[in-house]
C-alpha cells in the first residue's frame, strides 16, 4: 500500500505547480452551473415549489455537488491515457514494475486530481452560498459522511473509466465507450436527481452506477439521513470490489495477447 | 486574384482530402468515432424530454426547436472540429514553434495550419445535425439556409479560436484560455436564449457570439427574415477577418523555435 500512497504523494506534489491552470479551470465548472442556475430559475416559478420532491435550493445544491464530482474527474483524460497507453505499447513498461496497473492508474489519478476537488469544493460551496444565499440544512458528521461518499465515488468512476479505457485491448480506440458513459452518467445522473425519471426507470437508475457515483452523494448532501447513507455507502463498497475485479480481469487478458513493437 | 483564391481553395480541399484520407486508413476505428457521436449527441434529448415533461414551454423554446438548436449547435461544432480541427490547438502550435513548417509553405499560413488535420468524429455531428433537421421539419428552403448557418457557424467557431489561440504570440499559458473560451460557446449554444437575463443575454450577442451562431439562425428557421440573414453574414465576414487580422498581426512576433518535425 505504501508503494501506492508514494504514487499518489507524487503526483499531488507535481499538481501544485498547476494550481493557475486548476483556477482558469474552474470557470469552465463556473459558467455550467450559471447556465443550470439559470435553467432551474427559469423551471422553478415559485422557489419554494416542489418539484418530484425538489425545492429549487435543493436542485442547485444537487447540481453543485453533480457537477463538482464530473468536473474533479477528468475522466476523459483519465481514458485517453490509457487508450494511449494501450496503444502506444506504454502499458509493457509497466508489466514487470512491482506494482498492479490497476493500482498505479487509480492512484496517480487520484493525486492528480485530489487538489483540483479541494480547489473546486470550496469555490463550489462560495458559487452556491452567492446564488441562493443559504447552506442546505446539514451538520459537521453529515459532511464528513458526504465527503466520504464523494471520494469513494471518485475511486469507482476511476475504476470504471479505467475499465473502459483498458477495451482498447479489444479494439483499438476505446475513447468512444468513454462518450456513451459520460453522457449517461451526465445526462441521467448530474444534471436530475432519480425522482426525475418515470417510475419504471427509478429502479434500475438505483442499480446502475450513477447511483453511486453522482446521485449518492450529492442527495446525502440536499436531503441527509444516516440510513440513506448507508445504504450508499454499501452500493459504493460492492461497485469497488465489482470495477476492481472488472479492470483486473480485462488487464490480464489483455496483456496475454499483447504485442509491443520496438522499444 | 481570382486565381489565387482559387488555387488557395484547392490546396485547402486537397490538404483535407489527404487528412481525411490517413485518418480513414482504420475504417472501424473511423466508423465507430462517427456512429458513437450521433449517439452521444443524442444521449441529451433525454435531458429535454425529462425538462419538457415539466414544462412545455422552456425559454420560449417548443420542443421540435430545442432539437433544432441541437441540430445547429452540433452543426457548427461539427463543421468546424471537421474542417478546421487544428484552430482549436493553435495555441499549443505556437508555443512549441511547431509554425516552422508552415512558414516556409507558398501559401496561406493560417489555412495551411488549421487545415493540416480532421476530427472524423466531428462527420457525426454534422449527421447528427441533418438527422435533428428531418425531425424538426424537412424542406429545400430550411435544408439550404440550415447548411448555410452551420457552415457561418462554424466559420465563426473557428475565428474565435484563432483568435483565442493567436494570444499565444504575445502571452504564456493562454492554451488554458483558449480551452474555456472554446467551451464557452458550445456551452451557451444547447440551451434556449430565454432561460438567461439582462446582461449575460446581451453578452451573448456580443462578446460570446452565440446568439449570431445559433439562436438567430433558429429564429430565421422558424420564419425567415432577409434582414438577420444578412446580419449572420456580415457578422461571419467580420469574425473571419478579425481572426486573419490578429493572427497575421501576431505572427509578426513569431521568433523560431528551430524546432524540426517531420510532417508526413
Amino acid at each position: 500500500m505504501r508503494k501506492y500512497l508514494f504514487i499518489f504523494k507524487s503526483e499531488l506534489m507535481s499538481n501544485l505547480q498547476y494550481v493557475f491552470d486548476i483556477f482558469v479551470g474552474f470557470i469552465g465548472y463556473f459558467i455550467m452551473l450559471f447556465i443550470l442556475f439559470n435553467l432551474w430559475e427559469y423551471m422553478y416559478s415559485d422557489p419554494s415549489e416542489l418539484i418530484n420532491g425538489y425545492t429549487m435550493s435543493q436542485m442547485t445544491w444537487y447540481v453543485i455537488v453533480t457537477e463538482i464530482l464530473w468536473m474533479t474527474l477528468g475522466g476523459r483524460k483519465l481514458c485517453r491515457k490509457i487508450c494511449n497507453d494501450v496503444r502506444g505499447g506504454n502499458i509493457a513498461y509497466n508489466i514487470n514494475k512491482p506494482y498492479s496497473y490497476i493500482g498505479y492508474s487509480l492512484f496517480s489519478h487520484l493525486g492528480g486530481i485530489a487538489l483540483k476537488g479541494l480547489i473546486y469544493t470550496i469555490l463550489g460551496m462560495i458559487m452556491g452560498f452567492c446564488f441562493l444565499g443559504e447552506f442546505p440544512t446539514i451538520n459537521i458528521f453529515s459532511i464528513v459522511a458526504v465527503l466520504i461518499t464523494g471520494i469513494l465515488a471518485t475511486i469507482i468512476s476511476i475504476l470504471l473509466i479505467t475499465f473502459i479505457g483498458l477495451f482498447s485491448f479489444i479494439i483499438e480506440d476505446a475513447n468512444p465507450f468513454y462518450w456513451l458513459y459520460s453522457k449517461f452518467i451526465l445526462v441521467l445522473g448530474t444534471i436530475f436527481p432519480i425522482e426525475y425519471f418515470p417510475a419504471v426507470m427509478q429502479p434500475i437508475l438505483t442499480f446502475s452506477p450513477i447511483y453511486v457515483v453522482s446521485y449518492g452523494p450529492a442527495k446525502l448532501f440536499v436531503d441527509f439521513s444516516w440510513s440513506n447513507f448507508l445504504s450508499v455507502l454499501i452500493a459504493q463498497i460492492i461497485y469497488v470490489i465489482i470495477g476492481y475485479l472488472l479492470c483486473t480481469l480485462i488487464y490480464k487478458k489483455g496483456v496475454k495477447n499483447l504485442n509491443v513493437n520496438g522499444g | 486574384m481570382l486565381t489565387a483564391v482559387k488555387n488557395q481553395l484547392k490546396i485547402t480541399l486537397l490538404t483535407i482530402k489527404f487528412a481525411l484520407m490517413r485518418e480513414m486508413l482504420n475504417k472501424v476505428t473511423f466508423v465507430t468515432n462517427i456512429i458513437f457521436m450521433i449517439l452521444n449527441n443524442a444521449s441529451f434529448i433525454v435531458q429535454w424530454i425529462v425538462l419538457y415533461s415539466l414544462k412545455d414551454n422552456v425559454g420560449g423554446y417548443t420542443f421540435n426547436q430545442v432539437l433544432l438548436l441541437w441540430g445547429i449547435a452540433a452543426g457548427t461544432y461539427g463543421v468546424s472540429r471537421f474542417f478546421f480541427k487544428k484552430a482549436f490547438s493553435l495555441a499549443e502550435t505556437i508555443n512549441n514553434g511547431k509554425l516552422d513548417s508552415f512558414l516556409v509553405q507558398p501559401k496561406n499560413v493560417l489555412l495551411s495550419v488549421i487545415t493540416t488535420d480532421v476530427e472524423p468524429s466531428a462527420i457525426g455531428d454534422i449527421l447528427y445535425a441533418y438527422i435533428m433537421l428531418f425531425i424538426y421539419g424537412f424542406s429545400i428552403e430550411k435544408f439550404l439556409l440550415f447548411t448555410l448557418f452551420i457552415f457561418t457557424g462554424g466559420f465563426m467557431l473557428t475565428a474565435i479560436a484563432v483568435i483565442l489561440g493567436s494570444l499565444s504570440f504575445w502571452f504564456n499559458k493562454t492554451d488554458m484560455i483558449a480551452d474555456v473560451g472554446n467551451s464557452l460557446t458550445t456551452n451557451f449554444a444547447t440551451y434556449p436564449d430565454g432561460i438567461f437575463k439582462g446582461v449575460v443575454k446581451g453578452i451573448l450577442y456580443t462578446i460570446i457570439p452565440v446568439g449570431m451562431i445559433n439562436y438567430i439562425p433558429i429564429k430565421i428557421l422558424t420564419e425567415f427574415n432577409l434582414g438577420l440573414t444578412i446580419a449572420v453574414l456580415g457578422f461571419t465576414i467580420f469574425m473571419i477577418a478579425l481572426a486573419f487580422f490578429v493572427f497575421f498581426k501576431g505572427l509578426k512576433k513569431y521568433s523560431s523555435s528551430n524546432l524540426m518535425i517531420a510532417r508526413l
